[in-house]
């Protein structure tokens, strides 16, 4: 019998001519095909749930085994991370309560004022090709395709394919998805170093010691040069003015005004005599920044080093916005930004700049949902400009909450009908 | 045609497809080997290739994998013909051998799996997908290949149930008697 007949080539071509046929079909838009796709997934729905019970014994033991030694450092690091994000939270947060009463006042759109569903990632891509999850919200909670998914981070996709309860979200890291964003050039600045070998000051250890002898060195001199002046000084007045405990701490909390936290321009370093304090040529004491108990002893208060640093929001008249087009590069490669002027009297890109959703009448996202920031950039010969590969504050690989943005652009969003 | 060949093995063939898609969508989309979703809906076209012929082989890759891109909303009939090449090519692996050991058909198995994962982004390359190929293109071919094999001992004897394809029985040739 020979092996590979007429009629078996004619079935293989036949099949092969169907599934192009169903391609084109499919990516023209056809009514019946989206029908029998939404019955045959709302058939599956069932199927799925009773595997998701069956198996999920499966999945916990090997996720117990598999990412042990992973959760374990990420914990570790994450309480590194909040403890440095403590200390910046607060400022942060009356930054964007500002912002939301400024946008009030100015009668502008903000993400704060659209309506939002949280929901679960309940599946991720079956294939290595497409970066999809899937979540347990669908149409019957107000979610349509388009609307842009996000988490605590910032932007993690759209929504590609909407069920009645379960939803497809394409991430920014599958090579279709593109949005507009914005850049935020000057905000380089404000990227934070690795804490790990760091200072709360931004410092390491050995910069800290270097510090402490120059100023101890720079104190002695400076006690010495001055120690006639502060005696007639003391003589003429019994408290003078500006060197009380409460005056130094006054200067301690004159925070720098916006930059770089690891900039030593921005920290303010403020250093307290050791020792009892010293007398007058009368034999009274001079007041000099000490602390004293309650029955108003001097307590003996070794010499401190303060630091204190704090992250503001960049001066608005350094930010310069460029805008462009992020698109997905598929699994593990950076999205990318493209299609930017680069003038540089407009923007100087670089690396570190916070890259923003960028809005507009036509753009499935609303404004200012953090995106991620500039890792890379590329020039390119010609008009193309610079190409940004940008790192996302999301992390892809770890969704469990996910919230859906209900918003549609402008131009899609129906016009009430007019009663006659 | 297609009915008169497969009518009944259809029956079988969708009930056992919605089942290792619900698997493939629920278990193998979470448990990954280095990084990598181990495809069994693809292993088992491949191992109804390696047990049916390739006739067989791309019938099962179609239906299988046009089933895949309704639930995945991926363009109907991508995936359908990346599987179908699977199981064509697993098919014409299976011819070289009359009656294959259980290893060899692994690697039949294991080998159709690697033309069918290789081939998705082909295909997604000609509908006009900007970069479909993933980072670590050889990695991820590399274990989905081996993953494919190490099932097939399970997922042999499941396609050759849903085709209703009996083991082979050879019998010796009947001794002539001397002229």
């Amino acid at each position: 019998m020979p092996i590979y007949t007429v009629g078996r080539r004619r079935v293989i071509i036949a099949l092969l001519l169907s599934g192009a046929l169903l391609l084109t079909l499919d990516l023209r838009g056809n009514a019946v095909l989206d029908t029998i796709r939404d019955g045959f997934s709302r058939a599956m729905t069932p199927v799925e749930q009773a595997a998701d019970v069956v198996t999920s014994p499966v999945r916990r033991a090997w996720n117990s085994y598999d990412n042990y030694d992973d959760l374990e450092r990420e914990n570790l690091a994450l309480r590194d991370e909040i403890d440095r994000q403590r200390g910046t939270q607060a400022a942060a947060e009356a930054s964007i309560i500002d912002y939301q009463l400024l946008l009030a006042l100015n009668n502008l759109p903000s993400l704060s004022s659209i309506d939002s569903a949280k929901a679960q990632v309940v599946g991720g891509a079956t294939n290595n090709i497409d970066q999809t999850v899937e979540i347990n919200k669908g149409t019957d909670d107000g979610i349509d395709v388009g609307m842009p998914v996000v988490n605590q981070a910032g932007l993690i996709g759209k929504i590609t394919n909407a069920n009645a309860r379960s939803s497809t979200v394409m991430l920014v890291t599958d090579p279709r998805y593109s949005i507009p964003v914005e850049i935020l050039a000057g905000t380089a600045d404000l990227e934070l170093e690795d804490p790990s070998n760091t200072t709360p000051s931004g410092r390491t250890d050995d910069e800290n010691d270097d510090l402490v002898e120059q100023s101890e060195a720079e104190q002695a001199a400076e006690e010495a040069a001055a120690e006639a002046a502060e005696a007639e000084q003391a003589a003429a007045e019994e408290t003078p003015p500006g060197t009380s405990p409460e005056d130094i701490f006054a200067d301690e909390v004159d925070l720098p005004q916006a930059g770089d936290p690891n900039d030593p321009a921005n920290s303010t370093t403020t250093t307290l005599p050791e020792g009892p304090p010293e007398t007058d040529a009368d034999g009274n004491p001079i007041l000099e920044p000490f602390t004293t108990d309650a029955d108003g002893n001097p307590i003996d208060v070794p010499e401190t080093t303060t630091t204190t640093t704090s992250t503001l929001p960049p001066d608005p008249e350094q930010l310069e916005k460029e805008f462009g087009v992020l698109q997905g590069r598929g699994q593990g490669r950076p999205p990318q930004v493209r299609f930017l002027q680069d003038i540089p009297s407009l923007a100087e890109l670089q690396v570190g700049d916070l890259i923003e959703t960028a809005g507009g009448s036509e753009s499935l996202a609303p404004p200012n949902i953090p995106v991620g920031r500039v890792i890379n950039r590329a020039d390119r010969a010609g008009v193309g400009g610079p190409l940004l590969e940008i790192e996302l504050n999301a992390d892809l690989d770890k969704l469990n909450f996910v919230r859906v943005v209900l918003f549609q652009p402008l131009t899609e969003v129906d016009e009430p009908e007019v009663a006659e | 045609m297609f009915a008169a060949l497969f009518q009944s093995s259809l029956i079988r063939l969708i009930p056992v497809g919605m089942i290792l898609l619900a698997i493939q969508r629920t278990v193998f989309a979470d448990i990954k080997v280095s990084g990598v979703v181990v495809q069994v809906v693809l292993a088992f076209v491949a191992a109804a290739g390696a047990s049916g012929g390739s006739e067989r082989g791309a019938v099962v890759g179609f239906v299988l994998g046009s089933m895949y891109d309704m639930v995945e909303g991926t363009p109907l009939g991508s995936t359908a013909i990346a599987f179908t090449v699977a199981g064509i090519v697993a098919g014409l692996l299976a011819l070289i051998a009359a009656d294959p050991q259980w290893w060899l058909k692994a690697i039949f198995v294991g080998l159709g799996c690697a033309a069918g994962e290789a081939m998705l982004p082909v295909v997604r390359l000609f509908i006009g997908e900007e970069h479909p190929w993933p980072a670590n293109m050889p990695k991820v071919i590399f274990i989905v290949a081996v993953s494919g094999a190490i099932m097939s001992p399970i997922l042999l004897p499941l396609s050759r149930w849903c085709l209703k394809i009996r083991k082979s029985e050879w019998t010796a040739p009947a001794e002539q008697s001397p002229v």
